[in-house]
């Protein structure tokens, strides 16, 4: 497989599943780069080109509420979870247990298979 | 600061009228935090450290598409049609073009080859790319209301009414559609000529119609219109019915009857207003467009006995 090959699946691999990162993280309130820096925290890296358009498209939704504030002598657009996008959290976190649960025997059988190759191999001979 | 207030009014300017004030102060907000975040790890920035940041984010277009990503002019599900729409309209003005262009060449006295050509490619171009501009703005508006032209075909469906595996000429292609709608159009126009035609381009002519002729050809319109109706049936069902082939059959019918009844009602041409030269005659034009309806007419006859045949095995 190339390079751009799996860079394209890797997006679409991640493109749902940033959309519900976000929504997880904006239970409490936060700015753009605050949002960023949480999720870089938590181990999810995501560029400013991807995450700022996407907070947007979630607001303008009606998945989060917005509001300007001044901090630190400086104004900031902070965002928080709307009525509307708790309830679509609670279902797509639903939705995400069930798929993560169905997927992982799944995908540690397979990498079980690729770790031990030849032990598989006998084992189906015998 | 400068380098970011340039970077942010270029955005802007990528971006619809509307939304550049908020996505711009926005931007700015979120620019300005990171260059916070960035002088506490390595003290006072430069302006080389500022772009090295802002060239990071990407260019201008770039981060202005991300946040409202440019819309296609015609949405993909909408392209084969307007593919065999194109394909429809320009081919009927190549034919009328050709036409034009041929009856032109044989009343001209020297019938240069070259001047022929190049009229035809000329004439051809002109209309084509009016042609082109208007459908594809035409699909372009219909996309922009928020609307698809192929979901027009879009009733309910359901699986029973799909048809047997071992059927498959019982889906209609969009080719044999566009096809048989550019040959009714095209017939329409040439059998209202006389409707759109500038009296320039008619004294032109140095052959038409003969008044009978084109009396006939005018009382068959209402059954071009109605195959012209019955391929937008065709269009919207995509599957062949026992109504649709019964209705299909009763239209070839009534063409190739009429076009055998016409062959026979001669004369049908006769010398138009423009002199014709001495390479053809009207009486030779008049005997080839008779050899050529009788032709014409075995495809419909054709296809009346296979649309029969095709019935039988519906039953």
């Amino acid at each position: 497989m190339t390079s751009s090959q799996l860079d394209k699946m890797r997006l679409e691999l991640r493109r749902g599943v940033l959309v519900l990162a976000v929504l997880a993280s904006l239970k409490q309130p936060h700015y753009g780069y605050s949002l960023r820096k949480q999720l870089q925290d938590r181990g999810i890296d995501i560029d400013e080109g991807t995450l700022y358009p996407l907070v947007r498209r979630l607001a303008e939704q009606g998945l989060l509420d917005s509001e300007w504030q001044q901090a630190e002598g400086r104004e900031r657009r902070y965002y928080l979870l709307s009525e509307q996008g708790k309830e679509l959290l609670a279902q797509l976190t639903d939705e995400w247990l069930q798929l993560n649960s169905a997927l992982a025997p799944l995908l540690t059988e397979n990498k079980e298979l690729s770790q031990n190759p030849e032990q598989n191999q006998s084992g189906e001979t015998e | 600061m400068e380098l970011v207030k340039r970077y942010v009014a270029a955005v802007q300017r990528e971006l619809p009228e509307a939304k550049r004030q908020e996505i711009g102060r926005e931007l700015n907000a979120n620019i300005m935090d990171q260059l916070d975040a960035l002088e506490e790890q390595q003290g006072q920035l430069s302006d080389d450290d500022v772009a090295a940041v802002l060239k990071q984010m990407g260019r201008p277009r770039t981060v202005a598409y991300q946040f409202v990503p440019p819309k296609a002019l015609v949405a993909a599900e909408d392209m084969p049609l307007l593919k065999h729409t194109l394909y429809m309209v320009l081919g009927v003005l190549f034919v009328l073009q050709v036409i034009g262009a041929t009856t032109h060449w044989i009343s001209s006295s020297d019938g240069n080859l070259i001047r022929f050509s190049i009229q035809l490619a000329a004439g051809f171009m002109d209309d084509a790319f009016f042609a082109f501009a208007v459908i594809v703005l035409s699909f372009a508006a219909v996309n922009s209301s928020g609307d698809r032209v192929a979901r027009c075909a879009g009733k309910d469906w359901s699986p029973k009414d799909l048809p047997q595996a071992d059927l498959g000429w019982q889906h209609i292609s969009l080719s044999d559609i566009f096809t048989d709608l550019a040959t009714c159009i095209f017939l329409l126009i040439v059998i209202w000529y006389p409707l759109w035609m500038n009296p320039l381009e008619f004294a032109a002519l140095s052959v038409t119609f003969t008044d009978n002729a084109l009396l006939m050809l005018q009382w068959f319109s209402p059954v071009i219109v109605l195959s012209v109706l019955l391929s937008l049936w065709q269009l919207q069902q995509r599957i062949w019915s026992r109504r649709l082939l019964l209705s299909n059959s009763v239209v070839n019918a009534a063409f190739a009857v009429f076009l055998v009844t016409l062959a026979f009602s001669g004369p049908l041409l006769q010398a138009g207003p423009a002199e014709l030269s001495s390479l053809f005659t009207v009486l030779q034009l008049e005997k080839s467009f008779t050899y050529g309806l009788l032709i014409t007419a075995c495809f419909p006859g054709y296809e009346v006995v296979r649309d029969l045949l095709r019935l039988k095995r519906l039953n």
